[in-house]
């Protein structure tokens, strides 16, 4: 009896919502993706980008500037005021961090059936994701200040860099891997682009059934806000990109490229830094659920795009 | 005979003549480098992901020499017996075409996207009694097969000689993800076991007895070309032919092509003449490393072989240089290591040769031949004297004139057909006696191109004679026209072609393919106006998403005038810009 209470006591410290398979599971896989994107580089793709900064300048204000004010307005405006649930701040924190998260290796993916600019896209994504050691913690800690979140659950922005500072060092060592063989690095960085994709038909079938009942009773503007999040950055970011006159190409990139974020990422994180708290359930919350409906989005965003602006692009033949 | 006037212009290493060697056949040529070089890297074969497999001189050798047995041994070949190969640029490519010549048999390079009639013709047509194709395109022969004289088909993969695993990979990635390797129905052996049955069967003297009789006037290769009249045919290139041009080739560059020191990149296809020639046999000659790139379409194919090795040297036609120079991580970071680039196959526009130099720093110089000449004919010397727009001066042991249609020389800047005899000229076209004696005369071979010559013994082309437009008597070459366009910005491509009309006789339209922000109609004729008579300004300017081009990037004037003359008679608005 005496024993049952101690495992009980136990078990509710452990999140359910990722579980402790799941949770290594997704360090594989982040640790695995994070890795073959680094393979896939070389010193002169940096060098590429700094010389033509316009695109990543442009793709960090909108990554770093409207996705996570996106995340913050419908916060405010629907996830806050419409919801019921006790611990609703918990959620909210977990739709700020999914907001604040860098680019994701799926927007390559999805640029490259878009037919954007897939050497932009991936430059973006590394952009994106060396500077969200810096930039991840920092607009957290400027929205949170903003949504006015208890002390118990103010961001530890150390704790915080550290983590995605550890999750930056496989892109060195992918890179690194690479220049030693190309072999090698070729094949890592095929297994990354397959585990990007992996990673969704995981949530699927894994996670979706098990977790059947939690998505049942959550509450509809918490669907808003995973599902508006992508739709409203891949929006504004496009516009944005057309409003400032660039190539439709570009457009499409940077638009896909904002509102995809790396969603393993954000899940690995929290489940890093927040373990130890009891509401990391409803943390978890936003970003397994924008992660499952993102891929929905950028196939409806990718079939629009692929028939628009087509016509004026050409056309490679190629043989292999 | 007079000395000509190009000699003054041989930069001081290289010689007027060739010297004189003692190589009988192309193995005999071979067998230097694999001797020489035995243990260093000759062929890597790099795919657009950077994945790789390499083979040493040696290697080649060694299994070229298998082949050799199987084809003669296991699959019953005779001396002087015609073996097809189809497949893109690949490390078997060396060892089967090696292996074809090391059997004493004839080599037929066939473009391995020829469609079922094209195969059919070249298939029946050489005669040949086997076939070396890549799996992903073997399901094409079913149907076609029993009508040739084929006996023997061996297929070879394109990771072939890669290591394992990455092997598998790019089979899995093309069973399952592209979707490019079809059941064969056909009976076929695969090349690894052709390989087997042949280093069983393979012996010494039986290696050397295959080449008993093949000499320099023994046939090697039968390469496929249109020609001046369209009809594809085979033009006979003996030992002797290709031997020569590829020491001629390699004299003519000098200092320029360092012994056992060039990394080429080889992104022209092989089974072309150009590549095989230049790329193929003369940098192995020179035991440089070859860096095969299966496709070079679309351009950032080339990125991870340009990132990963040292490229020393590039052959290519204007397409493809013109296709690099529009590529950012080519402009930005130009291959570091570059010495030199051969342009050949079309006309280098001169826009594209000077913007090739100031981004790479690096010359690039503009050759001419035809198949018919194993090609090389004329270059431009690297050591010495480089005239843009020029397709350069003859190689040693090479006269080059400009003729009348009586056959007497023209004066200097005034065109005419141009004619070339020399070492590599080509026997005739296979089992078409017409066709050559009509393109050989007296030992000169009737190239059908117009060109002219300048004092230093230069040479123009202004065009080939069947391109040539005529508008109202005046005669306009598509060449200007296009090099004119493409001068304007924001013109990627540009092909022009002339039409019948009933008024002028003919006249020009242009298809322009264009980058973003794109020029307008207005743009482009207001340019022509400025720069040419009225005459050869376009009438029509038709934006297209691309331009119909052969293998090896040359924009198939032929076919955009039959799409031009279809879509005439079915609309018939005779509308005009």
């Amino acid at each position: 009896m005496r024993n049952l209470m101690i495992l009980a006591a136990e078990a509710a410290n452990e999140p359910t919502v990722v579980n402790e398979m799941e949770q290594t599971l997704l360090r594989a896989f982040v640790l695995i993706i994070m890795f073959g994107l680094g393979a896939g580089l070389t010193p002169k793709d940096f060098a590429l980008a700094l010389r033509r900064p316009w695109g990543l300048v442009i793709g960090w204000i909108t990554q770093f500037g409207i996705m996570p004010l996106t995340a913050y307005v419908l916060i405010v405006t629907v996830l806050l005021p419409f919801s019921s649930t006790e611990g609703i701040l918990l959620v909210a924190l977990g739709a700020l961090i999914m907001g604040s998260v860098p680019a994701g290796t799926t927007s390559n993916l999805f640029t490259y059936f878009s037919k954007g600019n897939l050497a932009l896209s991936v430059t973006m994504t590394v952009n994106s994701t060396l500077w969200a050691f810096v930039m991840t913690p920092a607009v957290l800690f400027i929205y949170s200040n903003f949504l006015g979140l208890d002390e118990s659950l103010s961001v530890e922005f150390g704790e915080l860099a550290l983590v995605i500072f550890g999750l930056i060092v496989p892109v060195g060592l992918g890179m690194l891997v690479r220049r030693l063989s190309a072999n090698v690095g070729a094949v890592l960085e095929l297994i990354g682009g397959v585990f990007g994709l992996i990673f969704i038909p995981f949530l699927i079938i894994i996670w979706v059934p098990r977790n059947w009942e939690l998505l049942m009773t959550t509450e509809w503007p918490t669907y808003v806000v995973a599902i508006g999040m992508g739709l409203v950055g891949i929006t504004v970011a496009y516009y944005l990109a057309k409003l400032i006159r660039m190539h439709p190409m570009n457009a499409r990139t940077i638009s896909l490229e904002t509102g995809i974020n790396n969603g393993p990422l954000a899940i690995a994180v929290i489940v890093a830094v927040y373990i130890d708290n009891p509401g990391v359930d409803q943390i978890l919350l936003v970003p397994a659920l924008y992660s499952l409906f993102i891929v929905l989005i950028s196939t409806g965003v990718t079939l629009v795009f692929r028939r628009a602006n087509l016509a004026a692009e050409q056309k490679i033949p190629n043989l292999l | 005979m007079t000395t000509h006037a190009w000699l003054n212009h041989y930069p001081s290493d290289v010689p007027h003549e060739l010297e004189s060697h003692s190589f009988r056949n192309l193995p005999d040529l071979l067998a230097v480098a694999s001797k020489n070089y035995s243990k260093t890297t000759a062929f890597t074969q790099c795919m657009p992901n950077g994945m790789n497999g390499s083979l040493t001189f040696e290697q080649v050798d060694k299994l070229s020499d298998d082949f050799a047995s199987y084809l003669r041994e296991e699959a019953g070949l005779k001396s002087g017996e015609r073996v097809a190969v189809q497949m893109p640029n690949c490390l078997s490519y060396p060892i089967v075409a090696f292996g074809v010549l090391k059997a004493g048999c004839v080599l037929v390079n066939t473009n391995p996207l020829y469609t079922q009639t094209e195969m059919l013709h070249q298939f029946s047509d050489s005669g040949s009694s086997a076939l070396v194709v890549v799996d992903m395109f073997a399901d094409r022969l079913t149907g076609i097969i029993e009508k040739t004289k084929i006996k023997s088909v061996v297929t070879v993969s394109v990771s072939e000689f890669f290591p394992g695993p990455v092997a598998g990979i790019i089979k899995l990635t093309q069973k399952y993800w592209s979707k490019t390797l079809p059941k064969i129905k056909v009976e076929h052996t695969s090349f690894r076991d052709a390989l087997k049955l042949g280093k069983k069967a393979s012996a010494n003297d039986k290696l050397s007895g295959y080449l008993e009789n093949v000499g320099p006037d023994t046939v090697a290769a039968l390469q496929y070309t249109g020609g001046t009249t369209g009809v594809s045919k085979g033009a006979m290139l003996t030992h002797g032919n290709l031997v020569n041009n590829t020491l001629q080739m390699i004299s003519m560059c000098g200092s320029y092509m360092r012994p056992g020191a060039e990394i080429v990149l080889t992104a022209l296809p092989l089974y072309h003449i150009f590549a095989f020639t230049v790329n193929l046999l003369g940098f192995y000659h020179l035991g440089a490393r070859n860096i095969l790139v299966p496709s070079p379409r679309p351009p950032s194919n080339l990125k991870r072989a340009f990132v990963n090795y040292r490229v020393t040297w590039l052959s290519g036609v204007n397409t493809l240089f013109s296709a690099l120079l529009n590529e950012r991580w080519f402009t930005d970071s130009p291959p570091k290591y570059l010495r030199a680039s051969a342009a050949g196959g079309m006309a280098l526009h001169e826009s594209v040769a000077k913007r090739w130099r100031e981004v790479t720093g690096t010359p690039i110089v503009e050759g001419y031949g035809l198949t018919e000449s194993s090609p090389v004919l004329t270059f431009n010397p690297l050591g010495g004297l480089q005239k843009d727009g020029t397709i350069g001066i003859p190689v040693p042991s090479t006269e080059v004139r400009c003729v009348d249609e009586e056959g007497n020389d023209v004066q200097i800047g005034q065109p005419g057909e141009l004619i070339a005899r020399g070492p590599q000229i080509m026997q005739g076209y296979w089992q078409r006696a017409d066709e050559s004696s009509l393109a050989l005369r007296d030992g000169w071979l009737q190239t059908g191109d117009i060109a002219q010559v300048d004092s230093d013994g230069y040479f123009t082309i202004v065009d080939r004679k069947k391109d040539m437009i005529l508008v109202s008597g005046f005669n306009v070459y598509p060449n200007e026209v296009e090099e004119r366009i493409a001068n304007v910005s924001g013109v990627r491509e540009v092909g022009v072609i002339g039409i019948p009309d009933q008024n002028s006789g003919e006249r020009v339209w242009a298809y322009v393919v264009v980058s973003q922000p794109a020029p307008s109609t207005e743009d482009i004729v207001s340019h022509c106006r400025e720069h040419m008579a009225a005459y050869k300004v376009p009438q029509h300017i038709i934006f297209v998403d691309e331009l119909p081009k052969s293998p090896i990037g040359k924009i198939l004037r032929r076919e955009l005038r039959d799409g031009a003359l279809a879509s005439a008679s079915s609309s018939n608005d005779g509308k005009g810009a």
